[in-house]
């Protein structure tokens, strides 16, 4: 047995790594011995169990090689994958870089996704926050939709679903008798707001229940961000008063740093709702409402129960309530529909920069492999077998992808430090949050690894197939030509570079002529010279609609008497400022109208001064504009855009006519509307792409409102020279009513194309990288294939062959090439540009133009990269390459 | 760490200090009880030595590795058997070690 035993371990030994072997034998050969006299002792012969021992043995020595291999090897592979890649810097440097662009721009725009619609809302248990709408059964499916204070508190009242249900509302306030006035953006809360959302204060208390009731005290909690900025981070802010809009309201608390609801809220203050608001108000839907659901309740019961209560409200009060429901959306889904699509299609864009980056670094890699060919295949000769190359040049594929990876990062962090330092006017919510965590720097590790993988594995396995190690010396001494079946390796990834370039270049020049098309929209207003800001006068101090009509004339005057002001007006509602206040129509010429009539009639509501229109270069068509005699206690005159007229008038002339709207505004609270005595022209007061809506204007002389936008144009074109006339002039009349958002009317047009200009600049970037990176895996692959093929040509040349048609048979080579990759990657376009199609402004995803152009670009960019490799072929000397190597 | 990582080092602990006498203690094959202590020496859990020649010779048989604790490799059971103790459920018995 003991024999038996020791012919194991003989057999086995080999396997063990040579400096443990002698060791490894001793032990095992001690073992089976002591066994063997302890046997001997007892008079026994040597237990049978002690074969299976020894052929564990085998497991031990396989181990042990396996261990050292992992250790040793691996550690081995990356300094000599080190020592390579000093080597050729060159490459090293390209290779780092490129992958740094790939991998850097992936993690930044992963960065932005995940802060948008990935990374967990800042809130504690963000997954049971949901809004809930009013929404109209007309549309289903649409999100969004304000809700009357009434029906907020019958849903409150009767829903189950909700721990607690909140009502807000966004707001602005002039904080005052502190230096400066400054406006302050609030929200209006009830007090379950911060129930709902689950955020404790940093100091005091929030706002509860118990300040719902009309008159409790006047309080404020203040956002940390407030606090440090304004108030130095002092605790003892708590208890404290301060005066906003004239109202002096007690600090209660301070909530802790990154809450912020509804966006941008610096403030919070109580909203309250008197028993006439709810008895009269069920019309009057300006409150967004939040919940927080009950742990056990999951989504669809909430949404039945909400949907049950709305269906009996609708049954209840028809005439506020028919054809429409409550709806609830998650929180997430509700702040981000709108952006989710264009940010997973960024996503996709920079995803496939990634894989050109991969594709183009296999080729390059390829190559130098084959390069190596003579280098790879001594290693093989001296015993080196297939997954030893496989794994040792995977390693140098990895330390070359970790290393590009790292450089990633540093773009990727300077990138979505950029990022979400971009002005929120762009209008993604949660982009401001963007920034390197832990799960980011996970995905740039793992896009890296994954990249090494992609772009190591292939060449690796293709450099590894290295039958005949003679012939492969052999044919890295003096072949002629290269390997076909390698050279259609590299030609297939040059056809699938060009294909993935084509479908970034199909996106981004639909992008592009769909922004053309944008900025050539004409907006209805020529005020590329206007300055504009915004006051709010406090209803403590200006409480009589005449005390803000003298303010607003007052200060008007006073801006209009600066020599460089050519005129100044003051508008309810400014153009490309989302401002939306809706109102639908009740009478018509003194007939009450249906109330199917009554929705399909609802008109944006604009009050303006005099000289409005003319400060705004928008045209009055036809009529008058308003005058300083439309003033309280004369005739009531509205005027109205085209777009109204035609929609309350379809076939008559409104000149003349009568209208009256559903509210009732300033003094006496007369229902708004009059006699329409002039046709303005159409305003896009929501930006190029949206449609015009039908708008009625009224003389803010006779509805009279304290929350206003100043527009004044300057004379000498520069819009900025007003600034500081303005907030001097405004100071001296009142120092408590502050400036706020001051902006030019150039720069809300800016702002209104934004976003789809920030989306072109992103697709096109990575567009034209895509481009770039195509090229140069052109060049590289035509440039080596020129190389290998040197002996060849330098015969065919020395045989008689003209240089004109060795410069044609490269340039063949390579336009076959590109004009595959050019019809492939057209037919992808095609499908792929239906994603963007909710991006497109009057272009459609299948514009010929476009495809035209990018494919005939693309060729042309192909030939140029060709044309250097093609040429250095037709060059040779046929001496020197017969004497190649 | 491993089940038979905590049993290895459990018999080193009670006693059983050479390759054989621990793969009778723990009823584990060879094939698992090796790479587990070549682990756990790597990892500086046990270390392990010769016994003495003479004493081996006394007996008529060459001298057998043998492997004892470190002070990590003691704080590291103690963790390890804490670990899997608590993973039992409270107030059952729990099956004795012979």
């Amino acid at each position: 047995m003991l024999r038996w035993c020791d012919l194991v371990l003989r057999a086995a030994a080999p396997m063990v790594p040579y400096d443990l072997r002698r060791d490894w034998l001793r032990e095992w050969r001690a073992e089976f011995a002591f066994t063997a006299a302890r046997a001997a002792r007892l008079n026994k012969p040597m237990p049978i169990a002690s074969l299976p021992r020894a052929l564990g043995a085998i497991v031990h020595a396989a181990w042990l090689r396996w261990d050292r291999w992992r250790i040793e090897m691996i550690w081995q592979d990356i300094k000599h994958a080190f020592r390579t890649l000093k080597a050729r810097p060159g490459f090293t440097a390209v290779t780092v870089l490129t992958l740094a662009i790939g991998i850097g721009g992936t993690t930044a725009i992963f960065g932005a996704v995940n802060a948008v619609l990935l990374r967990p809302l800042p809130y504690p248990d963000p997954d049971q926050l949901v809004r809930v709408y009013k929404s109209s059964l007309k549309s289903p499916g649409t999100i969004g939709g304000t809700v009357s204070p009434p029906d907020f508190a019958d849903w409150r009242r009767q829903s189950a679903s909700f721990v607690e249900l909140a009502a807000s509302a966004s707001d602005s306030l002039a904080l005052t008798g502190m230096g400066d006035a400054e406006q302050v953006p609030a929200g209006d809360v009830t007090g379950g707001f911060f129930a709902v959302m689950g955020t404790a204060p940093l100091y005091g208390r929030a706002i509860t229940t118990a300040d719902d009731p009309v008159g409790g005290r006047d309080v404020v909690v203040l956002s940390h961000a407030i606090w440090v900025r304004r108030f130095g981070s002092n605790p003892s802010i708590v208890g404290q008063q301060l005066v906003f809009d004239g109202v002096s309201r007690e600090v209660i608390g301070v909530m802790p740093p990154g809450f912020q609801y509804p966006l941008r809220s610096e403030i919070w203050v109580p909203l309250r709702f008197s028993a006439r608001d709810l008895e009269t108000q069920r019309g009057a839907h300006y409150i967004d409402v939040i919940g927080r659901l009950k742990p056990d309740v999951e989504l669809p019961r909430a949404r039945e129960d909400m949907a049950a209560i709305g269906a009996q409200l609708a049954r209840d009060f028809p005439s506020t309530n028919r054809d429409h429901s409550a709806s609830v959306y998650p929180l997430r889904e509700a702040m981000v529909s709108n952006v989710r699509q264009s940010m997973f299609v960024l996503l996709g864009a920079v995803g496939l920069v990634l894989v050109i980056v991969c594709v183009n670094i296999a080729g390059l890699v390829m190559i130098r492999a084959l390069g190596r060919g003579r280098e790879l295949a001594v290693r093989v000769a001296m015993g080196a077998g297939r997954t030893t190359l496989v794994r040792s040049l995977l390693i140098e594929s990895l330390v070359l992808g970790l290393t590009g990876g790292a450089a990633g990062l540093v773009l990727a962090y300077w990138a979505t430090t950029g990022i979400a330092s971009l002005d929120p006017s762009i209008g993604v919510p949660l982009l401001n949050q963007t920034r390197l965590d832990t799960v980011v720097i996970a995905f740039a590790s793992g896009i890296a690894v994954l990249a090494s993988v992609v772009f190591g594995t292939m060449p690796a396995w293709q450099a590894s197939g290295i039958g005949d190690v003679v012939t492969r010396i052999r044919e890295e001494g003096g072949s002629t030509t290269s390997d076909p079946k390698r050279q259609r390796m590299r030609g297939l990834l040059i056809v699938a570079e060009t294909t993935l370039a084509v479908v970034l270049l199909v996106g981004a020049g639909l992008l592009a002529r769909s922004f053309s098309r944008l900025l050539s929209v004409d907006l209805g207003f020529t005020a590329d010279a206007v300055q504009t800001f915004n006051i709010s006068l406090p209803d403590s101090r200006y409480a009589s609609p005449l005390q803000r009509q003298a303010f607003v004339e007052t200060l008007l005057t006073r801006v209009a008497a600066n020599p460089n002001v050519e005129s100044a007006a003051a508008v309810f509602g400014l153009p490309l400022s989302n401002f939306r206040y809706g109102i639908s129509t009740s009478t018509r010429d003194g007939i009450v109208l249906t109330d199917d009539e009554q929705d399909g009639l609802t008109l944006q509501v604009r009050l303006v001064t005099p000289d409005y229109f003319k400060t705004m270069g928008i045209p009055v068509l036809k009529g008058r504009g308003f005058s300083a005699g439309d003033r309280l206690g004369t005739q009531r005159v509205v005027m109205l855009n085209q777009t109204g007229a035609t929609r309350v008038w379809p076939d008559q002339d409104p000149m003349g006519h009568q209208l009256e709207l559903g509210t009732r505004l300033g003094l006496g609270g007369a229902r708004a509307g009059g006699t329409v005595v002039g046709i303005a022209g159409d305003v896009r007061d929501y930006g190029p792409s949206a449609r015009v809506a039908p708008t009625i204007y009224l003389a803010h002389a006779q509805w009279p409102d304290g929350s206003m936008s100043v527009v004044a144009k300057a004379r000498d074109g520069d819009p900025s020279s007003l600034v500081q006339t303005m907030r001097t002039v405004l100071q001296d009349l009142d120092r408590d009513v502050p400036m706020s958002s001051v902006r030019s009317m150039g720069q809300l047009t800016s702002a209104a194309v934004a976003q789809p200009r920030l989306y072109l600049v992103l697709i096109a970037a990575f567009a034209g990288t895509a481009m770039l990176l195509s090229a140069i895996g052109l060049y590289g692959v035509l440039a080596y294939a020129v190389g290998q093929r040197t002996r060849e040509i330098g015969i065919r040349l020395a045989l008689g062959a003209r240089r004109g048609e060795v410069l044609r048979m490269v340039m063949i080579q390579a336009g076959r090439l590109a004009i595959a990759g050019v019809v492939i990657g057209l037919g992808a376009a095609a499908i792929a540009s239906r994603a963007l199609r909710s991006q497109l402004f009057q272009i459609a995803p299948t514009d010929t133009l476009t495809y035209a152009m990018v494919g005939g670009g693309l060729l042309i960019v192909a030939l140029v990269a060709s044309w250097i490799p093609a040429r250095r072929a037709s060059r040779i000397d046929p001496l020197a390459a017969l004497r190649h190597d | 760490m491993s089940i038979t990582a905590v049993c290895v080092l459990q018999a080193i602990a009670d006693g059983f200090q050479y390759g054989f006498d621990i793969i009778d203690q723990t009823q584990l094959p060879s094939g698992t009880i090796y790479p587990a202590l070549g682990r756990l020496e790597r990892d500086g859990f046990v270390k392990s030595a010769w016994e003495n020649e003479q004493d081996a010779h006394a007996d008529g048989r060459p001298a057998r590795r043998y492997y004892k604790l470190t002070a990590p490799g003691v704080k590291a059971l103690a963790d390890a058997a804490a670990f899997y103790r608590s993973l039992l459920p409270a107030g059952k018995p729990r099956a004795a070690r012979g």
